[in-house]
């Protein structure tokens, strides 16, 4: 009992030692030496833990754990001490710099403005459940136009604005084709799945025209949403929502009558001019921008589809990627096709 | 399609103390979009975009229905006053006889009238003028005027110079020449709706526009004024591949009401009475074999509730669609709708009521409400679209710049025969005709664009197409990159591919010598093809991988392993070694030495020689320098033997 109190003494006393030993030391070599001393294969408290030995058997954790935390402390201290010394070291070299130098960056590229906003978008409506999904772009008309309730001499099914194939016309499908929309992913969606349907379609979309506001090939997104008792004051809400969640609360949304093939009610939507905010301004019509067309399914794509329109109601929007993004502010450029031209100056700025 | 009016115009049919920036604002909300209003004198010019299912709305009568409904519903006084047409009295006499083809034309109105050509009055001028359309004498003043009043386009043939006793309608033969009434030559491509005279002289492009050779001048005495109903597909086929898009083309392209023929008829003959000294001298001809039939639609009330999600006023909905034109009535929980002619090509289904209802309603009126989430759709987090964003901002971050090309190349930028390629049987430019099966061509075409950078890193993530028999072809995600950098190294590529690859989850990459480049590597993901890296020069490499591919093998599982209790003992080795051995090979013979062996790593390499850096751990205990060296031994004696290797 009293042999273990003097062992026990005994390491007090080296963790004191060692301690003012440390914090004496004014370089790393001494710390260094120091920690030798104490902590080395023959260092002080090395040897007197091995005096463990000496212990009676039913002591020896007591010793243990009292040697273990003094062990802790001494190697707490050194590293502490170490700390302490490099910081003066630092503090040295600090003054020496010019801190107006170049700073070394690491590597940093540019995401292209489209995929920028598809992110975008995607968090957008992913936060009200819309599930994004993606389609082909080389499509049977079928899906593109006949499912979608366009008639078969709808102006888009012909040569003049929709880009074909060449290849055999299928009997059931009919031509293959470049889609011209997002929206042919719709019956392909609900092909895919039972209401209740919210879906995102983004995927690159063809158009045989190029000019200033249109480039052969784009980006659309699409949503669908088709469940029950849904209404045309839902579809607002959700047009709502990404007006205020991409543009800014300031502006403000109005939809009004238009006429598309695959929704009815079909509705033109419009966002509040952001030069003007509304008053009306050479940027705009009459205070308002539009940026493209939305509806509740048409009850002959519901049954495209394979959905009961009587027990069922839907709507739909489809947007161009490319022009939601020129509608932002800082944004219009003077040729949306610049976009696609890959002049690196371009791509840099973003 | 755009339709400019005067505001003194439209007020001609509807009575109203409503300004024109009201009469505009609330037109947008509910019917169609007044672009602009512009002042024009002591009057206001609407600019109004119509949509292509509403030809009705081309005309200044059908804009004054929509106007009175409209303000009416938003508590303002309005009336429209819808304009009256009687039948004039016309002499027995027939001067010319139409034949007509009901698979062509479906309705002809006409009639002969002598004339005196002139100036038109100044109010007739200034309409059309703030309309767009440019005043020329009364006689084409009249079918423009008539054309915008009514919504139907009509025509004026100078009769004496028509000099025949049949008109006969046909179709045009392939090859067949004429010129247009403003002096341009054009060959048909046969289909087109023409008119012919009794020397089968083609007089009249139907429908589009008048000929030279029958319209009037500044001697016509005697008039045909012409009014016809045509199958639009024909008139749109025609006029898009003639190139000739006139108003008339615009609208006669639309499902046209054929009643308006009748009432466009005898607005003329009033205006040419009133502004060309008109006089009847023949009978009316009205061939009408394609009738237009009535047709009813009902709609319960609960569904019209239910799809604009507000409860409507039944009878405020029925007054709309009576002011419309529509008859309507409510009985049973129904409306009961009968639908107008100049509606019937539209208004086919319960939707269309509702929609007609809704609009006059107001959008503008209805709560924005966020849809109700039903049922229980799980999202997986970690799906393809994650995968691509992750990978994309990686390679940002590490320098590259994102492109975006266009799927369609050039025979010059195509890879491979061209009989594999999908191809666009109408492209727009040579530029853009076949669906593209690689991605890096179009990589070194921004790369050779953008000459005045020295040093480029660019990537694209896209679909290539491969072409199958009888089905769509295979899109395949891909994903292609080019660096151009003074003395690029390969490695710096293959640590990009690799780390990408370890960042998802992906371990069995591998690299072989390249069998389809002479200079470069093969890539797979055990012993599926991943792609490929291309050294092309110098400075310059390229790399195209299967997307799809990563994407299958992407994830985010994690699996923990124990933490080392004892630390490992660490060393170089060098060896001097035949250039031509793998490295690859050589990690792989030391690896399977002992399973003490943690870590092996190429640290140098120089000329005969290579240093690898060694770590042995062993979960259990400390290692002793014996036990090391033992393994050591073991070691250099495998790569003896195997690779008459030697320990430098």
């Amino acid at each position: 009992m009293l042999f273990l109190k003097v062992m026990e003494d005994e390491l007090i006393d080296i963790k004191n030692t060692a301690i003012s030993f440390i914090l004496e030391a004014e370089d790393l070599e001494s710390l260094e030496e120091t920690k030798l001393q104490f902590l080395g294969r023959s260092g002080k408290l090395t040897l007197a833990i091995k005096g463990i030995t000496k212990v009676a058997p039913e002591k020896r954790k007591e010793f243990g754990i009292l040697a273990n935390d003094v062990k802790q402390t001494i190697e707490d201290a050194i590293e502490a001490q170490k700390l302490k010394l490099k910081g003066q070291k630092l503090t040295r070299v600090i003054e020496k710099i010019d801190v107006t130098n170049p700073g070394i960056k690491p590597p940093l590229g540019h995401l292209h403005l489209v995929t920028q906003a598809i992110e975008e978008i995607t968090a957008i409506f992913g936060k009200i459940g819309f599930e994004r999904v993606r389609y082909p772009e080389v499509e049977w008309d079928w899906y593109a136009f006949e499912a979608l309730n366009f008639p078969e001499d709808h102006p888009a099914r012909d040569d003049w604005e929709t880009f074909f194939i060449k290849a055999a016309i299928d009997p059931k499908k009919g031509p293959m084709l470049l889609t011209p929309h997002t929206s042919s992913g719709q019956i392909r969606e609900m092909q895919r799945k039972e209401p209740p349907i919210r879906m995102l379609n983004i995927a690159k979309c063809y158009r045989r025209q190029s000019d200033v506001s249109h480039a052969p090939m784009f980006h659309q997104f699409e949503g669908l949403l088709v469940d029950k008792n849904i209404s045309i004051t839902h579809l607002k809400g959700t047009l709502d929502y990404f007006v205020k969640s991409w543009f800014g609360e300031k502006r403000e949304l109005r939809i009004r009558p238009y006429h598309f093939q695959f929704t009815e009610p079909s509705f033109e939507v419009d966002v509040s001019c952001g030069v003007c905010l509304g008053k009306g301004c050479k940027l705009c019509k009459a205070g308002w921008l539009e940026m493209g067309g939305a509806g509740m399914v048409h009850p002959n794509v519901l049954k495209m589809g394979g959905i009961n329109p009587a027990k069922y109601t839907g709507f739909a929007f489809g947007w161009g990627v490319e022009r939601v993004l020129m509608m932002r502010e800082g944004l219009k450029v003077d040729d949306l096709r610049i976009l696609y031209s890959n002049n690196l100056e371009f791509l840099e700025q973003f | 399609m755009n339709i400019k009016i005067l505001d003194s115009w439209l007020r001609d049919f509807v009575k109203t103390k409503a300004a024109p920036p009201k009469i505009g604002e609330l037109l947008s909300l509910s019917s169609v979009s007044v672009e602009r209003i512009e002042k024009y004198g002591n009057d206001f010019v609407y600019d109004i975009e119509v949509t292509t299912n509403r030809p009705d709305l081309m005309s200044v009568v059908g804009l004054a229905r929509e106007t009175a409904t409209v303000l009416k519903l938003n508590g303002i006084n309005a009336e429209f006053v819808p304009p009256k047409f009687t039948k004039p009295q016309t002499p027995k006499i027939n001067l010319i006889q139409i034949v007509n083809d009901p698979k062509l034309v479906n309705r002809i109105c006409a009639i002969v009238m002598e004339i005196r050509v002139g100036k038109s009055p100044k109010e007739i001028q200034e309409r059309l003028e703030a309309s767009g359309t440019r005043s020329l004498n009364n006689l084409i003043d009249v079918t423009n005027y008539v054309m915008k009043t009514i919504g139907h386009p009509t025509h004026v043939f100078d009769f004496d110079r028509l000099n025949t006793k049949t008109l006969t309608i046909r179709e045009a033969k392939k090859g067949e020449q004429i010129k247009t009434l403003d002096e341009k030559d054009y060959v048909l491509n046969g289909g087109e709706i023409v008119a012919a005279n009794d020397r089968n002289e083609t007089v009249d492009l139907l429908g589009i526009m008048g000929l030279e050779n029958s319209v009037v001048t500044e001697k016509t005495k005697r008039i045909l004024f012409f009014i016809d109903n045509n199958q639009p597909t024909k008139i749109r086929k025609a006029s898009m591949a003639l190139g000739i898009r006139t108003e008339a083309a615009v609208i006669n392209e639309k499902n046209l009401d054929a009643e308006l023929a009748y009432d466009a008829l005898l607005f003329g003959i009033a205006m040419f009475a009133r502004i060309a000294d008109g006089k009847i001298v023949s009978d009316i001809i009205d061939i009408y074999p394609n009738k237009i039939r009535e047709h009813s639609i009902e709609v319960p009330l609960e569904k019209i509730n239910q799809v604009i999600g507000v409860d409507v006023d039944p009878e405020k909905a029925l007054r709309s669609l009576s002011n419309l034109g529509f008859k309507a009535q409510i009985s049973g929980g129904k409306i009961k709708v009968t639908v107008p002619s100049f509606r019937i090509g539209d208004v086919e289904i319960e939707e269309d009521i509702i929609e007609e209802i809704a609009r006059i309603y107001g959008y503008h009126n209805l709560p924005s409400i966020l849809p109700p989430q039903t049922g229980v759709i799980p999202h997986l987090f970690a799906n393809q679209f994650y995968f691509e964003q992750r990978v994309k901002n990686a390679l940002k971050y590490w320098g590259l710049t994102e492109v975006y090309s266009y799927s369609m190349v050039s025979e010059g930028l195509f890879e491979g025969p061209l009989e594999q390629a999908v191809e666009i049987s109408n492209p727009l430019s040579e530029e853009w005709v076949y669906l593209r099966k690689t991605l890096v061509p179009s990589l070194l075409k921004i790369i050779s664009e953008n000459k005045s950078q020295e040093t480029i890193k660019i990537f694209e993530i896209a679909n290539v197409y491969n072409k199958k028999v009888n089905d769509l072809p295979e899109e395949v995600m891909t994903f292609a990159g080019v660096i151009k950098k003074d003395k690029i190294s390969f490695f710096e590529v293959k640590g990009l591919i690799e780390q990408l690859c370890y960042d998802l989850g992906i371990k069995n990459l591998s690299f072989k010598q390249s069998e389809k480049a002479s200079n470069g590597s093969s890539i797979y993901i055990g012993k599926e093809y991943l792609g490929e890296i291309e050294i092309l020069d110098a400075n310059l490499i390229d790399f195209e991988l299967n997307f799809a591919l990563l994407l299958k093998h992407a994830t985010l599982q994690k699996e923990y392993q124990p933490l080392n209790k004892f630390p490992p003992i660490v060393e170089d080795l060098s060896i001097a070694i035949d250039a031509d051995v793998e490295t690859e090979a050589i990690v792989a013979d030391i690896r399977s030495q002992s399973n003490l062996i943690t870590d092996v790593d190429l640290k140098d390499s120089y000329k005969g020689s290579r240093t690898f850096h060694l770590s042995y751990q062993d979960p259990e205990k400390n290692l002793t320098n014996v036990e090391v060296s033992k393994i050591r031994e073991k070691i250099i004696s495998s790569l003896k033997k195997r690779f008459k290797a030697s320990i430098r």
